[in-house]
């Protein structure tokens, strides 16, 4: 095995504070060193091409390179190292200058010696990698996406005009989803089915022009396939490359053939009262929920049709589309990528007893007056007292229903807020002379154009009332409710008598979004919408790669939030599935089948749900997917059988460095072991020599993916090598990047701590501390703190062997 | 200068019933449930709170506002903010006597409660009327148990507050 290293002087930056002829003659002395270079900078120009030199013509097997911006440096390293046919596995960087030289200027002697354990270190570590093979998976360059409504369809548009053939599934026989319900949409006040038609060219089709969703051409678009009355029922597979059954509910109803033209409605002797529409009108048992919808063809509602007993409709149809034999199908496919756009719901305010919805006729919710307001709806667009048909004059509103309220849920909606504005707007113009009244807490109107709402509802005379009412209540002499709250502006009680009560109700998840989660192994939040990778950065993503989420199944969102939110995931989508390939280095975790057996502690621990088990031999064992292993090594450390390995980072590798990092060269001195995530931990520890934060330098420092890869007896091998105190520095647990990596070290930490005590030996030896990137400055004091305590506790005597 | 700050709030909250007085986002819902501020003006619940949140710590314990709840807990049922408004009020009361601010007819409870062991006294008449209705006499309390009990409780101080007022 020939080792170089390539030292860095990185500008005359090293040499001005570190002996660097001192720590190269080290260097020479260490076992399979055969190559040590100086120079100014080896991240570029010739400095690099001597590393690659140093591969091809003096045949080294590993190289060690010190670097100053080693992330950069790190990154053109390698690139070039493989563009040589060189595996950049067997490279390893260190910063020196971040680690040794920026934190440690005031003690420069102590900084050479740990210069030079970190180096040893880095060779030890260097001598044991092993080349790290990159693999390409095929990919299926289609997609699917799951519900219909507003965020689902802008979607699939994005992804067909971007070249991917897309599925859509709606569980409803009809797409457009809540919004199809709420008549307008603000900001624009236009049609809520107004959509972006697609980009193509066709006479007639013309691109900029919005289109009401039935004569968009959507359901054209070449390479997108509907179905409706559908729901997926399994999904397996690896990204990439997921295998999704579909179960597709019989419509009786051929889409091909209905024109739409509702003669079978007509004879349908079967009524029951219309749910789409607020129960303000019935439907047949054959019906559609509106005809500008789309489908724009009627279907069957197989709870309450007679079937063969009446069949009535059948006859009648001039098309012959009516088959009341349809069976449900079953349809399987494979897609690459899935889209998760089921947006939300109506949160159902009869659990509100005091407000008496569901009991008292004229209190009704925002959705239900949306559908009075509409003109082609079932009043015509008038707004009334469901309880006696008049029309309503008197409209009072009651915003957060179920939101922000810590009994139901604690969030704000969002949105209602200027639901409640539009439909005054609404009402108000319709006639100037009706009155509405809102209760409200806030008012939150942030958005473009969203405040002008609000300025026109008190131009136009609507009445804010600053308060949440306690109850509504019945008048016996009119029969109208009345709705007791205190105006908290003049802190008087009021009863406000109404014709019609609107409730401005929370947004829930979809009703079966949790099933969903479970059957694409995605996760939803504490309030039950799909949780996103990261809700910063990677709003539109989750943690496994290839399966998007957008529009409402993530949190409520207005028209324009969502449409954006699509936009975003169709591109997170079409970026995955691009290429055709994956192309991935292969470090991940790999299983050890003849240590592995029945304990099945791995899977339920991988945050990425990349560990399924198979059957071997009368034994359960573990079984890594690559793709979907994103290398934190989490399964490592909490595998009790040592069967499952990280690679780039096994237990020999990190074991070894360990053992180097504990090198005393002055017997006086104190060692302090940090070992840090590469995140946070690392990032912290980073930020403290960028930010010139001095720390002492008998803290060294070392580097794994994730805190969560570490065991119990690296810290006590750490202990028997010589270390005297070792500090874990990792995420803090609600930033943590590999979801819980944080908390498992912390338990081994605490586990260790037990462990020492039983063996005689102080606990506070060992710690771990939680912090984000940027708290360097805590950094700096953990480790003054742990030195300290390393001084004052002196040397292990004795370390029993486990 | 009229000057806010969120020093009391911080006392409350370490108080036993007091802990929740954050969550208040002043929407009313507790003054338009409570039967007392429906007949008069001079409580409101929701005021007595934001008072307190603002640090109007004299206004608050030395008021009479405290002392006009009737402890229904309508409100409590209704906040959506959790707020244990019946409790707060409680602790804010316990603040005030500790600082022997204790409306009188209180007073006069306590001692009852403690020389007589009853909150009321009974009337020679309420005993006859008993007996007309052909119901057994009412026990004794047993003042001594009674007083054991108070003495455990925080009440001895409370009573000393009191001996010191008069
Ligand atoms: S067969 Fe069913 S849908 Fe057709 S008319 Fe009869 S009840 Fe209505
Ligand atoms: S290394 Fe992490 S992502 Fe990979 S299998 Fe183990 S726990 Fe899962
Ligand atoms: S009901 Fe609760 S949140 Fe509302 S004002 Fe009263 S205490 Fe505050
Ligand atoms: S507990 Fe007190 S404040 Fe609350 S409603 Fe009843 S009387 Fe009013």
């Amino acid at each position: 095995m020939k080792v170089g290293v390539f030292i860095s002087d990185c500008g005359g930056l090293v040499s001005k504070v570190l002996d660097i002829g001192d720590i190269e003659k080290y260097i020479r002395g260490i076992d399979g060193v055969k190559l040590v270079e100086v120079r100014d900078s080896f991240s570029s120009g010739e400095g690099l091409e001597r590393i690659v030199r140093a591969f091809k013509e003096r045949r080294i097997d590993r190289a060690v390179v010190t670097e100053c911006s080693p992330k950069i440096a790190e990154i053109r390293i390698l690139n070039r190292l493989k563009e040589e046919g060189v595996n950049p596995y067997l490279v390893e960087i260190v910063d020196l200058l971040g680690s040794c030289i920026l934190p440690h200027r005031s003690w420069p002697d102590k900084a050479v010696e740990k210069a030079k354990v970190t180096l040893l270190a880095a060779v030890e570590r260097a001598k044991l990698l092993e080349p790290i093979e990159s693999r390409r998976f095929p990919i299926e360059k289609s997609a699917l996406i799951i519900g219909g409504g507003l965020a689902g369809i802008n979607a699939a548009i994005e992804l067909i005009d971007t070249g991917f053939e897309v599925t859509l599934v709606e569980r409803e026989p009809f797409i457009g989803g809540l919004a199809a319900r709420m008549v307008r949409f603000f900001p624009t006040d236009d049609c809520a089915l107004c959509v972006q038609a697609p980009i193509y060219e066709l006479k007639g089709v013309t691109k900029t022009s919005r289109k009401g969703l039935y004569r968009s051409g959507v359901s054209e678009l070449p390479g997108l396939n509907i179905y409706t009355n559908s729901r997926v029922v399994s999904v397996e597979g690896e990204p990439g490359n997921f295998t999704v059954t579909i179960e597709k509910k019989p419509r009786y109803v051929d889409e091909t053939k209905c024109i739409g033209c509702g003669e079978c409605t007509k004879v349908c002797p079967v009524e029951v009262p219309d749910l789409f529409n607020a129960k303000l009108k019935s439907r047949k048992a054959i019906y559609i929920n509106a005809p500008n919808l789309y489908p724009p063809v009627y279907a069957i509602d197989e709870t309450i049709c007679k079937f063969k007993e009446c069949a009535k409709c059948v006859e009648v149809c001039p098309t012959k589309a009516i088959d009341l034999d349809q069976k449900a199908e079953t349809i399987k496919l494979r897609v690459g990528a899935i889209i998760v756009a089921t947006g939300f719901e109506e949160f159902n305010p009869e659990v509100i007893k005091e407000y008496h919805y569901g009991e008292y006729p004229d209190v009704i919710t925002q959705s239900e007056l949306a559908r009075m307001l509409d003109p082609f709806g079932p009043t015509g667009g008038i707004p009334i007292r469901p309880s006696t048909g008049e029309k309503a004059k008197k409209i009072v509103m009651i915003q957060c229903v179920g939101s922000r309220d810590r009994r139901y849920n604690r969030y704000c909606s969002g949105i209602c807020c200027m639901i409640a504005l539009k439909h005054a707007d609404m009402i108000k113009k319709l006639d100037p002379e009706s009155e509405v009244q809102i209760c409200y807490i806030d008012i939150r109107t942030t958005g473009r154009m969203h405040e002008d709402y609000y300025e026109r509802a008190r131009e136009q005379g609507v009445i804010f009332v600053k308060g949440r009412p306690t109850e509504i209540v019945l008048n016996p002499d009119s029969g109208k409710p009345v709705v007791i709250v205190e105006d908290g502006l003049t802190g008087e009680i009021l009863n406000l008598e109404a014709d019609l009560v609107v409730l401005s109700t929370a947004f829930v998840p979809s009703s079966g979004s949790k099933e969903l989660a479970e059957i694409l192994g995605i996760e939803v939040a504490e309030d039950g919408f799909f949780k996103e990778y990261n809700s910063k950065l990677r709003p539109t993503e989750t943690k496994i790669r290839g399966i998007y989420i957008c529009g409402g199944a993530t949190y409520p969102k207005d028209a324009p939030t969502t449409a954006l939110h699509a936009s975003s995931a169709a591109l997170k989508a079409g970026k995955f599935l691009r290429s055709g390939e994956i192309t991935k280095d292969l470090k991940v975790a790999v299983v050890n089948e003849e240590l592995c057996g029945d304990c099945e502690f791995c899977p339920v621990v991988c945050p990425y749900g990349a560990i399924t088990t198979v059957e071997k031999e009368g034994h359960v064992v573990a079984r890594v997917s690559e793709l979907r292993c994103e290398g934190c090594g989490i399964c490592v450390g909490t595998c009790p059988k040592n069967a499952i390995e990280l690679k780039h980072y096994t237990d020999d590798q990190i074991l070894a460095q360990i053992r180097a990092l504990a090198t005393k060269l002055d017997p006086k001195e104190p060692v302090v072991l940090a070992i840090c995530c590469a995140e946070c931990g690392h990032c912290a520890i980073e930020s403290s020599g960028i930010f010139l934060i001095e720390y002492p330098p008998n803290v060294r420092v070392m580097k794994v993916p994730c805190a969560g890869v570490l065991k119990v007896h690296h810290f006590l091998e750490a202990f028997n090598a010589g270390v005297d105190a070792i500090m874990v520095v990792g995420c803090k647990p609600e930033g943590c990047h590999y979801e819980y990596g944080s908390i498992k070290a912390a338990q081994k930490v605490a586990f260790t701590k037990t462990l020492l005590k039983a063996l005689g030996i102080e606990p506070e030896r060992i710690e771990m501390f939680q912090m984000v990137h940027i708290e360097g400055d805590r950094f700096a004091e953990a480790a003054k703190l742990m030195v300290e305590r390393a001084s004052s506790l002196g040397s292990i005597k004795e370390m029993i062997k486990i | 200068m009229i000057r806010v700050s969120a020093d009391f709030a911080k006392e409350v909250k370490k108080r036993l019933g007091g802990e929740t007085i954050t969550n208040c986002y002043q929407c009313g819902t507790c003054t338009s449930s409570c039967p007392v501020a429906r007949v008069t003006n001079r409580f409101n619940p929701r005021k007595l709170i934001v008072q307190s949140l603002r640090g109007k710590r004299d206004d608050v314990l030395t008021g009479e506002m405290i002392w006009l709840c009737c402890s229904c807990f309508n409100c409590q049922e209704r906040c959506p903010q959790r707020v244990e408004i019946a409790d707060l009020i409680y602790a804010l009361r316990n603040i005030a006597i500790s600082e022997g601010n204790v409306p009188n007819i209180y007073s006069e409870f306590v001692s009852a409660l403690y020389s007589e062991g009853k909150l009321v006294k009974v009337a020679g008449f309420t005993e006859k009327q008993r007996e007309n209705f052909g119901l057994p006499p009412l026990k004794k309390p047993d003042v001594e148990a009674i007083r054991a009990i108070l003495a455990e409780t925080s009440f001895g101080e409370v009573l000393k507050v009191l001996e010191g007022k008069e």
